[in-house]
């Protein structure tokens, strides 16, 4: 608990300028089109709203994005969607007994897990996932201190965490920074 | 192909309704969130593949993959930040809880830890002279 590596720098020396952005931004108002398109199942007509809220939604989102320039890896993709879908699967069963089960099994713990992930983005997105992950929901983020909390105690989500951890870098293409204890261990 | 649609139906309703069960049951916010987040999910995309292989079309399917998509990236983003909130603004936890290791540390005003005190601000022990 004493022990407390040091924080590891953001990569901000790297990020490109702003203007660089905007050329995402015909591609997004497109990719808008494309779900309204969707959505609206191909009604001419509604194009009248379709048109403006794809531009509005491009404009939004570029003005929402991180400064950074970040892309999905196809092999990364491989690896980490049908991860998720079975874990999430996993974890809306594993909770779905806890609810119904009568004597309500519950030994919640609160873990704070160090990322070793060095992009903020990155990290917000593996913060996210986590809670869809069995027993366990994301309850803050300090730069690269997570803090899990986990429905019982038995449940492996140091070892989730860490695979979990290892493909979110492999998705966004990132090194994890080497460290050797990454969850503290809980106080009695 | 309708029974397959209808037993997915079923199965997603089933979902659903344990995530409500478990709002109810769960002792407490955060492991509410568990519940409502994880089976509501699960429920919901059980209920629109349903509708998909119902209709077989290629608009719905598209429209139910999308509510899919939507239900996934949304349902964990919202957990996290009803979570955090509550986490962070002190809701209590119910008493089994082990380890808040943020006890005592989490100054609730500016967001800052104070240890360890790397996290935060890189200021020196300056406020530790007495």
């Amino acid at each position: 608990m004493g022990m407390s590596p040091p924080h590891q720098p953001d990569s901000r020396e790297h990020t490109p300028p702003r203007w660089l952005l905007l050329r995402r931004g015909p591609w997004r108002a497109a990719a808008f089109a494309l779900l309204w398109w969707v959505l609206a199942a191909g009604d001419f007509g509604s194009w009248v709203i379709g048109v403006p809220v794809s531009l509005g939604a491009a404009a939004v989102s570029l003005s929402l994005a991180p400064h950074k320039l970040w892309r999905w890896r196809l092999l990364g993709m491989a690896r980490f969607i049908p991860f998720f879908l079975r874990e999430s699967l996993r974890g809306s069963v594993d909770v779905a007994i806890r609810a119904l089960h009568p004597r309500l099994p519950l030994a919640p713990v609160v873990v704070h897990y160090r990322l070793h992930l060095p992009d903020d983005f990155a990290r917000v997105f593996l913060a996210n996932t986590v809670s869809l992950l069995p027993g366990s929901l994301s309850a803050d983020l300090q730069h690269e201190r997570l803090s899990v909390h986990v429905l019982d105690r038995s449940l492996p989500v140091e070892a989730t965490l860490q695979s979990l951890e290892t493909r979110v870098a492999g998705l966004f293409g990132v090194e994890q920074a080497e460290s050797t204890a990454s969850v503290e261990a809980p106080r009695d | 192909m309708q029974t397959f649609s209808a037993v997915l139906f079923i199965i997603g309703a089933v979902f659903m309704l344990i995530a409500a069960v478990g709002v109810v049951r769960m002792p407490d916010l955060l492991m509410r969130l568990h519940c409502s987040t994880k089976s509501a999910t699960l429920g919901v995309s059980c209920v629109m593949l349903g509708a998909a292989l119902h209709f077989a079309e290629v608009s719905v399917w598209a429209r139910a993959l999308a509510v899919i998509t939507f239900i996934f990236v949304t349902a964990p983003v919202a957990a996290h930040v009803l979570g955090r909130a509550a986490y962070c603004s002190g809701v209590p936890l119910w008493l089994g809880t082990l380890s808040d290791d943020l006890q005592g540390r989490y100054t609730r005003g500016t967001h800052v830890l104070s240890s360890p005190p790397e996290v935060a601000t890189p200021k020196p022990a300056r406020e530790s002279v007495p």
